[in-house]
């Protein structure tokens, strides 16, 4: 072998062993967040914004940090987020989604984020604004983070207004109501066009195998009186699923499947389609938040300009017949703002931390984040915000970037709640009235909110056998309202819940409440 | 350097060696400049293939993302124990094991099929339009071929869900509910979105056949069928078993999106299969280790099935793979 051709082969093997090492490398030792810049990773629901660009320049003014955020697609979000958490690339700040998900669960408990159980009180606008969103917001009794505001109930009925103005239909009080608009829709021929082609309530498949995910069928449940998930009875934690109110509530849902009230695709439709039956006049009731109604405008705007105000209607939650009522609340938070333990290590710099995202959730901060910059993309009328230069090129990007990602940084005000910032100005009179009509549904019907005594409590149970658990209830239902179980069988099914792991689960959740005094 | 590559003409066989046979060092001396572009094939597969298998230890650990591999504590083979005990294993295997079987009964053979049946059109310039055809739906993702079976199947205006009513009279089937439509619905996206782009390999083994063997088979007086037969059959055979082994390996994978598109509350019993038991423990639940077990599990069987059928191919007469 000549001098040279060995140097090659020895170059190659330095080059092989460097890249092996490098790889290995990965594993192990973090490094520390240095004072000037902020690293951050927050859901994004359009196209990332460039940090030249002014919106973002502008929120770094206003904090006097250097932020570097990584914006991730909200529909990997959560996963995205398991893989960073283990990894070793923790950013200083991240949104957490999924703050009772199992592997946050876990990280937390090791000490991979800040306790701020006891920490917000010296920052004026991070300190808890609602009590129950607060303690909704805690991780098995602890709060890891500052949460991130939504509203406390949002559940509402919306109804075709121009189905019920022909039919001479008043929205719906009670659950009675509800059902006898369901046959009308269905049977009345509503849209008159001389066919019997339409039905009353639209229910989707709902994603994932939790039984209690906010679905229509929960908030039917609450409406006929169970627990939200679960709840307090004689001294004992029982489920949604185990108390006579839900087997009235199952055969209320029962009888507008079995009568053709509902559509027939209503164990397979796609969430994502929900909107289409209600705007292509299929069907015309949907179960669901009460922004929903405000998507609703805007697709049939899209349809017709001239009309569009005329065809959503809204009703809050339904009282039963005797007149009781019980609303189903949501938790008043999506998700939290986590930091982390590895990046931002003394007090001092957590307080550095916590001074910069109080500056942000301050009135002048929340405005940036929700509205955008004032006289560049909207202008402030009779206290509504209202767009413009919408149709300059620059202008748009802000309105984007506000929109779709940096609105969610915000923690007081965010969607759905203005909170310091502004509300937009809605331009019809149907549309203004809605949202007045939201806000005082919301809070007449958290008079009789029915809250969810687990949130702030984890089951160690629930977490490791959640895969099979989860589905049994469930599934169980949807095929007893499709008719494939009997009563019998369903119970059977609850039955074997409880005897695979759900008898533990009630114990160790009713343990969590009790120590943190719920 | 043509020189250096070919091997040398005389072989400097020392005594005792076997003839053709070289000492390991002189080999790797002499083809010095073949194994250097072995290199980067062997780093790509160590540092992308065997190093990131380190991970699977964690299927011995209740591993903790925070904790890190080396801090997260050793259980053994508790995540073992507790799949092959737990209540799922059982439907999953059942349910992996029925699929798969039914893939190798109607999927595997689709294609050569389809490949046999192009090969016996005379027109060139139709062999070549169909060709191009089939294809395409390898092109489209899980997603749209699901939102087409919704189209198709959807219980209220699905166009063949209102061919079926219309031809049986019966009530009107929801298929994407029914268990047991489950399957065949699989079965049917499956078939038509991979036999077209998998007569690609078998068309290539067609195209190599010698001419002159049927040429000589006609003058023997084969028909057609015959010609089918014991030319065009045999030319084929070590293609389709070589193609058999690697599916073997496969076997136990469904293509996860395509399931879990498919899976709802009504169907969910004859559906969970372990690409989805995975992900769903794994990457929603968070259960890492747990799925990293059951992900090993289905991994050792997929080796196992491999050599299986590679020593069934051989015992049977056949050129196996390896």
């Amino acid at each position: 072998m000549s001098a040279s051709r060995r140097r090659i082969l020895a170059g190659v093997l330095t080059l092989t062993t460097a890249l092996a090492l490098s790889a290995c490398s990965d594993v192990g030792g973090g490094t520390e967040a240095d004072g000037d810049t902020l690293t951050m990773m927050v859901p994004l629901f359009g196209t990332a914004p460039d940090p030249q660009g002014e919106i973002h320049q502008a929120v770094e003014k206003l904090t006097g940090k250097k932020l570097s955020i990584s914006w991730t697609p909200n529909a990997e979000y959560n996963e995205k987020v398991n893989v960073v958490l283990a990894s070793d690339s923790i950013p200083d700040v991240m949104v957490i989604q999924d703050n009772k998900g199992p592997s946050f669960v876990q990280a937390a408990k090791a000490g991979a984020f800040w306790d701020l159980t006891d920490k917000l009180d010296k920052y004026p606008n991070l300190k808890p604004k609602s009590e129950q969103a607060w303690i909704n917001s805690k991780t098995d009794g602890r709060n890891y983070g500052v949460y991130r505001v939504r509203p406390l109930l949002r559940s509402a009925v919306v109804l075709r207004k121009d189905w019920l103005d022909k039919l001479g239909l008043e929205p719906p009080k009670t659950t009675e109501d509800l059902y006898e608009i369901a046959k009308a829709f269905t049977e009345r021929d509503p849209d008159g066009n001389g066919e019997k082609d339409t039905y009353g309530l639209i229910l989707p498949k709902w994603p994932g195998t939790n039984f209690a995910a906010s679905s229509p069928y929960n908030v039917i449940d609450v409406w006929f009186g169970t627990p939200n998930n679960v709840g307090m009875r004689d001294g004992k934690l029982v489920p949604e699923f185990d108390v006579p109110e839900f087997w009235e509530a199952q055969k209320y849902i029962k009888r507008f499947i079995d009568e053709g009230l509902v559509n027939p695709d209503w164990a397979t439709l796609d969430t994502g389609r929900w909107n289409d039956p209600f705007v292509q006049g299929k069907g015309g009731i949907i179960i669901d938040v009460n922004v929903r109604a405000g998507e609703l405008f805007d697709e049939f705007k899209e349809l017709d300009r001239e009309t569009y105000h005329e065809k959503v209607a809204m009703a809050g939650n339904l009282s039963l017949p005797d007149g009781r009522k019980f609303s189903y609340p949501f938790t008043g938070f999506n998700g939290i703002v986590a930091i982390s333990k590895q990046r931002v290590r003394t007090e001092e710099q957590l307080d550095d931390v916590l001074r910069t995202l109080d500056r942000l959730a301050a009135k002048e901060g929340a405005i940036l984040l929700n509205n955008g910059i004032e006289g560049r993309n909207f202008r402030v009328e009779d206290g509504y915000a209202v767009k413009i230069n919408d149709q300059d090129p620059a202008v748009k990007v802000i309105n984007n970037d506000v929109d779709f990602a940096f609105i969610q940084l915000g923690m007081t005000s965010s969607v759905g709640v203005a909170g310091d910032a502004y509300e937009w100005m809605r331009p019809s009179e149907a549309e203004k009235e809605w949202l007045e009509q939201r806000d005082e549904l919301m809070n007449l019907d958290l008079q009789t909110a029915v809250h969810d005594p687990s949130l702030p409590v984890i089951s160690q149970t629930a977490v490791e056998r959640g895969a099979t658990l989860n589905p049994i209830p469930t599934d169980a239902r949807v095929k007893y309202l499709a008719g494939e179980l009997t009563e019998e069988q369903f119970r059977a099914e609850i039955k074997r819940w409880y005897d695979s792991g759900g008898t533990q689960i009630l114990a160790e959740l009713q343990a969590g409440i009790a120590k943190i005094g719920g | 350097m043509a020189t250096d590559l070919a091997p040398p003409a005389t072989k400097p066989a020392s005594p005792g060696d076997r003839p053709g046979r070289v000492p390991i060092r002189a080999a790797l001396l002499r083809y010095r400049w073949l194994y250097l572009m072995l290199v980067p094939g062997l780093v790509y597969f160590a540092l992308f293939k065997y190093l990131p298998m380190y991970g699977l230890t964690i299927a011995f650990q209740d591993f903790v993302p925070f904790l890190g591999y080396s801090g997260s504590p050793w259980v053994g083979f508790k995540h073992f124990e507790d799949l092959f005990t737990g209540p799922d294993f059982g439907r999953l295997l059942f349910n992996t094991l029925f699929l798969a079987l039914l893939t190798a009964v109607f999927v595997f053979p689709a294609p050569i099929v389809v490949a046999l049946l192009l090969n016996e059109l005379r027109v060139a310039v139709l062999k070549r339009f169909v060709q191009s055809l089939i294809y395409i739906p390898h092109f489209l993702s899980w997603t749209i071929v699901f939102s087409l079976t919704y189209l198709l199947f959807a219980v209220d205006f699905g166009v063949v869900a209102g061919w079926i009513h219309g031809l049986t009279g019966g009530p009107r089937v929801d298929y994407m509910a029914r268990p047991e439509w489950f399957r065949p619905l699989v079965i049917l996206q499956l078939l038509w979105k991979t036999s077209g782009w998998g007569t690609i390999i078998y068309l290539a083994a067609l195209a190599g056949v010698d001419r002159n063997l049927y040429e000589a088979a006609r003058m023997d007086g084969a028909g057609r069928w015959r010609q089918f037969w014991h030319v065009t059959l045999p030319a084929i055979r070590p293609t389709i078993v070589v193609m058999a082994i690697l599916t073997s390996g496969n076997l136990l994978d469904q293509s996860f999106e395509q399931i879990w598109l498919l899976t709802n509350s009504l169907n969910r019993s004859v559906a969970d299969v372990f690409d989805t038991f995975v992900y769903y423990v794994g990457v929603q639940q968070g259960g890492y280790s747990y799925a990293t077990a059951v992900g090993l599990f289905k991994g050792v069987a997929g080796v196992i099935l491999i050599f299986g059928s590679n020593w069934l191919a051989k015992r049977l007469g056949q050129r196996g793979l390896f």
